[in-house]
């Protein structure tokens, strides 16, 4: 048993994050650790990491692992690599651990096989998509042979197959005897395999008895079907001909393609297929051969400046959005965007209030939760208004209430300015219904689908 | 060769011929230098990079010791300049070949340099590449809100710096969850020895760089 004893913890002595929490959690366990978006998932698994209160915050009260050694992979993929490659960055964690050479190999060929790596071994970490990354990650994990596996989010940036094979090897880990915890929004994939759930609210945290865990299990298990029309003769915004994106290696190889104007057009595809990088590209972040016009204009051929006040992009990590410090002065810099005719005080207020950010006006924006970095970049690029709304993955990371909260101001905002949304995303859930158009990148070609 | 001893090599012969003027020695130094970079394959661009670049340097003491001195020595004026060669030139010889992961995993195995520095170092040039990236995403980010963020924007350092402050932090909180301790105890794995052979090569070069200081003037 893993114990929690009276813990409290804050960042700033003003707002406990955890409030005198007393908690036990099995070992040789498959946990789930569930909750809105900010209530302090990742502080709790930072926490039985021991990386808090070292790095972060004050912290009373007791917290014994039982003596079992723990790891931690974080919510951020790309942060938590020293070393360049896969194979060097074993290397490092192992030598920490003062394990010895021929253990070394040993070791190595098991982690590479059961994450499944081989071919990523040599590859540069930094130009790695988010979902291999991951993969990587839990690899080093493995080749550590740590007794505690504590998962942040892990799957946000992984397409559907990876995250089964994923969790299906984690899954594995636990029959071996390992102790997992993995905090979640979407809690698909996991029936059968999961042990308990703790349900994290008002700093409260409740294990779920074990009707009330397959109730909740039952709810989220895969899923509807959906259907999507095929673009008819509209007006394109972008049209790609002959369009060739490379970043390492050839992503995207296109002879025609359109995306139409006024529409929400989705974008599923595996990991590391090149999704983000067709963003990149369309918001002249990354070159191109071939043809790729926005209206008729080459966009290669467009000054970046007035093309950057059509086309919006909303990154995959929120803080890559922000320029300012605090929310206000966020908020202050896209009302005045030169597009926005809509957005006034009392309409961003409003928004505020919806996605439970009315508090936060004061805070630095860096120092906000994941969840509530993702809600305040998502509203900072609907206010600004541009024509065109790319948007990376923009529910990761969010609590379904918080999805529905976006999803509706999304709606609204393109029901009143006619934008034109382009979404990638790998979770259909809340998404699909209100989508027009559903593109599938597959073999380096996008291709429109009606399912 | 182990590329620690190729550093100090580097850094025994350039103070040697700091401290003494021998026109030929720089000259035969160079020659060296520049076979061995080929024989290394190095890209002809970097090369006559490495070649043009320490040319303005080169020129400018030139032209101070021949062109604007009462009493002009062209040896000396010479000799002074050809330094700024030997200097780029055997830098360049001791990092080509070498990644960086070698230079830290020798600098810690075998000259003791805290693993702290080695690997943060390490981590810190590994970061380059994202940082690159991240500054790139922030002028757009900007000019999608309607700034734009010239290359001299205080925002854009200021963004730049937070970007590597909390870079930092989630680097020390990496390598803390992958193993690593401070001042704690590590095995190797990949090991980088020093060889006899090291110690022979770096004998003879010394000694022939010596012969050529006393005997060629």
């Amino acid at each position: 048993m893993i114990t929690i004893k009276n813990l409290t913890f804050t960042y700033d002595l003003q707002n406990k994050i955890l409030d005198n929490l007393s908690l036990t959690i099995p070992t040789k366990e498959f946990s789930l650790l569930v909750g809105p978006s900010g209530c302090g998932k990742s502080t709790l698994l930072k926490i039985l990491a021991a990386l808090y209160p070292k790095y972060a915050g004050q912290l009373t009260g007791e917290v014994d692992l039982n003596g079992l050694r723990a790891a931690m992979l974080f919510q951020n993929a790309s942060e938590q690599f020293t070393m360049s490659t896969p194979r060097e960055e074993i290397i490092f964690a192992l030598e920490n651990l003062q394990v010895d050479r021929e253990q070394y190999a040993q070791r190595l060929k098991l982690a590479v096989k059961f994450a499944q790596i081989d071919h990523l071994l040599d590859q540069k970490i930094n130009t790695m998509s988010g979902g291999e990354q991951q993969r990587v990650a839990l690899a080093v994990l493995v080749a550590m042979d740590v007794d505690l596996y504590l998962l942040d989010e892990p799957f946000a940036s992984c397409d559907p197959d990876a995250r089964r094979f994923l969790i299906n090897k984690l899954a594995a880990l636990k029959k071996q005897g390992k102790t997992i915890l993995i905090s979640d929004h979407l809690l698909s994939n996991y029936q059968n395999i999961c042990d308990n759930i703790f349900q994290f609210q008002k700093k409260v945290i409740t294990k779920l008895s074990a009707a009330a865990k397959d109730n909740l299990l039952q709810k989220n298990k895969d899923k509807k079907n959906y259907h999507f029309a095929l673009p008819q003769s509209e007006q394109p915004c972008f049209t790609l001909t002959n369009t060739k994106i490379s970043e390492n290696r050839l992503l995207l190889n296109q002879k025609h393609l359109q995306i139409m104007a006024g529409k929400t057009t989705l974008i599923t595809g595996a990991n590391g297929i090149g999704k983000t990088s067709l963003f990149n590209a369309l918001s002249k972040m990354l070159s191109y051969d071939g043809s790729l016009t926005y209206y008729d204009h080459e966009i290669s051929q467009l000054s970046t400046r007035k093309y950057l006040r059509q086309v919006g992009q909303v990154f995959q990590k929120a803080s890559d959005q922000f320029i300012n410090i605090s929310v206000a002065d966020e908020l202050n810099l896209s009302k005045k965007s030169p597009n926005n005719h809509f957005f006034t005080d009392p309409e961003i207020n409003k928004a505020l209030i919806a996605l439970e950010l009315d508090q936060t006006l004061d805070q630095v924006v860096y120092s906000l939760s994941g969840g509530q970095q993702k809600k305040l970049q998502i509203l900072l690029m609907i206010i600004a208004s541009q024509a065109v709304l790319l948007l990376d993955e923009p529910l990761s990371g969010l609590d379904n209430h918080s999805a529905k909260q976006i999803i509706n101001l999304l709606k609204e905002n393109q029901a009143r300015q006619g934008q034109t949304l382009v979404i990638i995303t790998h979770d259909l859930t809340n998404i699909a219904e209100w989508c027009d158009y559903h593109l599938v990148f597959k073999n380096q070609q996008l291709t429109y689908v009606t399912k | 060769m182990n590329p620690g001893f190729k550093f100090f090599l580097a850094v025994i012969v350039s103070l040697e011929i700091s401290l003494t003027t021998s026109l030929p020695t720089n000259l035969i130094i160079i020659g060296i230098a520049v076979v061995y970079l080929l024989f290394n394959h190095v890209k002809i661009k970097n090369l006559l990079l490495t070649l043009l670049l320490p040319l303005v340097a080169a020129t400018t003491i030139f032209a101070t010791l021949y062109w604007f001195t009462p009493e002009p020595n062209l040896q000396n004026a010479l000799c002074l300049a050809s330094r700024i060669y030997v200097y780029t030139l055997t830098i360049y010889c001791v990092f080509i070949g070498t990644t960086t992961t070698e230079f830290a995993r020798c600098f810690e195995q075998n000259f003791h340099l805290p693993s702290k520095f080695a690997y943060g170092i390490l981590a810190a040039l590994n970061l380059v590449p994202q940082m690159k990236q991240a500054i790139k995403k922030v002028q757009t980010a900007a000019m999608m809100r309607g700034v734009y963020l010239s290359f001299w924007s205080p925002t854009l350092y200021f963004k730049a710096i937070l970007i590597a402050l909390n870079s930092a932090e989630n680097l020390a909180q990496a390598m803390e969850s992958h193993g690593y301790v401070e001042d704690a105890l590590r095995t190797t794995i990949v090991a980088i020895p020093i060889k006899i052979s090291d110690w022979i090569y770096s004998g003879i070069i010394l000694l022939f760089v010596n012969l050529a200081l006393l005997t060629l003037n």
